[in-house]
Formats: structure tokens, C-alpha cells, sequence
């Protein structure tokens, strides 16, 4: 339990940035993979970057309200 | 030999050895120089095993995108923990960092005690610098022997159109190890936050670049995607600083105007 602790506090120690983009990287890969999703490759790229600016806005945001 | 092969394998690898030798730089000022220059010798050793073991087969067989989708989640990870606390550094929320200062009284401390400072691995550093000559690497490596096969013909076989690619990649590392030593000192003069701010950009911009490739995005303009990614993430976190400014204020006019009239009752009282 310790070195998953310590691996995830070196790798990122913020619960919303690391399910948020897990999260991403699932629904793009569903896009990728899912043959009826196809049709939404097109913007995989505007998705991509639209929930890496919402996952940065959502921890600032509650680093902000924390600060109350 | 092949100019045009050695022209060509010189700029796509000189894209590539930017790539690499920016995060080696950021990571040598920002973190230190033996943390970087130690991943960055352990990624080379690497590849020099892994291509002399693995050679050509390597290159052909092995799904580079599996591993820019690994590296990309990991640097958007690493990216947006820096971005975030240099925009908390930024709007006020978050006490600035005087790493200099630390380090510094740190220092004269350990000397008043006689004992000597050696600079010490960092994990972190280590592991971005080798993660990412790494990668990048394996692109040169591809570069080489994708243009140098291809450019076989009747005056030049396989084996001299890939040594013909190699010069071209050489010297591209060559010459932006040499503009990267230039502009070295400039760098250091920057503040130690607003360093960390651009790294995370940067690890961020390079995270969904590679991590989009991984999971089959095809970004427009190639390479120069990363620049558009750079700008469209420094003017967000300018929003998301100026947006955070904003409520810090309001959170200290709010904390005066709840002061006040205890303070005018205190004054009351001792009248």
C-alpha cells in the first residue's frame, strides 16, 4: 500500500487529474476502438485538450474553494 | 552518399532532438544538471543497447504508439501537477516557493557545520530526462531506417542510405546540443516559478501530443501541433491566473469587511 502511495504521489497526488485524464484516455481509446464511435475521431483531438483545460479548471477550483 | 536522404533525415531528427534536448535542459535548470544529463546518458545507453541487440527488427516491430500513449498520459500527468501549482503560485492562493533562498540557507547552514553539499540525485528529474531522450531516441532511430531503407536505389544500397540518414540525424544532434549549451546561462537567470510554469506547459503540450498519437489522433501540421498546443495552454492558465487573482481579492475584502466590526467593538470597549 505504501509504494502505491509513493508511486502515485510521484507520479501526479491529485485524485482529480489522475481519474480525470484516466477517464479521457478511456472514452478516446472507446472512440478509437468502437467501430459505431468512429464518426467521432473527427474531434478526439478537440476532446482531448477541451478535458485536459476542464481537469486543470476542476482541481484549481477546488484548491480555491479549500482556501475559504 | 545521399544529400537529399541526409538533408532530409537532418530536419526530422532535429525535430526530434529539440524535443528531447528542451526537456533536458528544463529539467537541468530547474531540477539539476546531474539529475538531467543522468537520464539523459542512461536513455542513450539504452538505445544503444536496445538498437544493437534489437537492430533494424526493433524499429519495424515495435508499436511506437503504445509507447507515446504511456509517455503522453504520464507527462500530462507530471504537466498538470507543475501547471497547477504554479498557477496557485501565480494568483496568490499558494505562498511563492524562494527555492533560491532555501537552498541558500540550506547551504550556509550545512557549511557552519563543516560539511560539504553534493548535489544530489532527483528521481523525478532523472526519470523525465531519460523518459524522453528515451522516446524521442527510438523516433531518430526510426527516422534512420525508415529514410535510410527507403532511399535505397542502384548507386546506394540499404546499408549506405541508412548510414547516409545517419550523418544527417548526427549532426542534428550535434548542433542542437550546441544552441542548447548557448542558450543554457540565459536560462538560468529566469525565476525558478516561472521556469516550472513553462515546463509545465511544456510537459503538457508534449503529453497530448503524444498521447493523442497514441490513441491514433492524427494532428494537423504534424510536429508544429506542439506550438499551437503551447499557446492554446499558456493563454488558458493567463484566464485561469487572472480568474483566481480575482477571487483571492474578493476572499481578502470579504476577510476585512469581517474584521472591522470587530475591531470598531474592541475600540468600543476600551473607551
Amino acid at each position: 500500500m505504501k509504494v502505491i502511495k509513493a508511486v502515485y504521489n510521484f507520479l501526479v497526488g491529485d485524485m482529480i487529474i489522475l481519474v480525470g485524464i484516466l477517464i479521457t484516455v478511456g472514452i478516446l481509446a472507446l472512440i478509437a476502438d468502437v467501430p459505431g464511435l468512429h464518426a467521432l475521431k473527427v474531434i478526439s483531438g478537440v476532446i482531448l485538450i477541451a478535458a485536459v483545460l476542464v481537469v486543470l479548471t476542476a482541481t484549481l477550483i477546488r484548491e480555491a474553494l479549500g482556501n475559504k | 552518399m545521399q544529400w537529399a536522404v541526409i538533408a532530409a533525415a537532418f530536419l526530422a531528427s532535429a525535430v526530434e532532438f529539440v524535443e528531447a534536448f528542451t526537456i533536458v535542459l528544463v529539467v537541468g535548470v530547474t531540477i539539476n544538471w546531474r539529475s538531467s544529463l543522468a537520464g539523459a546518458l542512461a536513455a542513450a545507453a539504452t538505445l544503444a543497447v536496445i538498437v544493437a541487440t534489437l537492430g533494424v527488427a526493433l524499429v519495424r516491430y515495435v508499436p511506437i504508439e503504445y509507447l507515446r500513449l504511456v509517455v503522453g498520459i504520464i507527462l500530462i500527468l507530471f504537466g498538470l501537477k507543475w501547471l497547477k501549482k504554479s498557477i496557485l503560485r501565480y494568483s496568490g492562493l499558494k505562498a511563492i516557493h524562494d527555492e533560491e533562498a532555501i537552498f541558500e540557507e540550506n547551504r550556509a547552514a550545512l557549511r557552519a557545520r563543516g560539511e560539504v553539499i553534493a548535489p544530489r540525485f532527483e528521481p523525478f528529474g532523472v526519470l523525465l530526462s531519460y523518459k524522453s531522450v528515451l522516446l524521442e531516441g527510438l523516433e531518430v532511430a526510426f527516422i534512420v531506417i525508415t529514410f535510410g531503407s527507403s532511399a535505397a536505389n542502384a548507386t546506394c544500397n540499404s546499408t549506405c542510405g541508412i548510414g547516409s540518414a545517419a550523418i544527417g540525424a548526427a549532426v542534428a544532434g550535434v548542433l542542437v546540443i550546441l544552441a542548447g549549451a548557448l542558450i543554457r546561462a540565459p536560462l538560468t537567470k529566469v525565476p525558478e516559478n516561472s521556469l516550472k510554469f513553462v515546463v509545465g506547459i511544456m510537459l503538457t503540450s508534449f503529453g497530448t501530443f503524444w498521447g493523442g498519437e497514441g490513441l491514433g489522433i492524427n494532428w494537423p501540421l504534424s510536429d508544429a501541433f506542439i506550438l499551437i498546443l503551447v499557446a492554446l495552454y499558456l493563454v488558458a492558465t493567463f484566464v485561469l491566473v487572472m480568474i483566481l487573482r480575482q477571487r483571492k481579492q474578493q476572499l481578502e475584502l470579504a476577510r476585512t469587511r469581517q474584521a472591522q466590526p470587530t475591531l470598531q467593538g474592541q475600540a468600543e470597549v476600551s473607551r
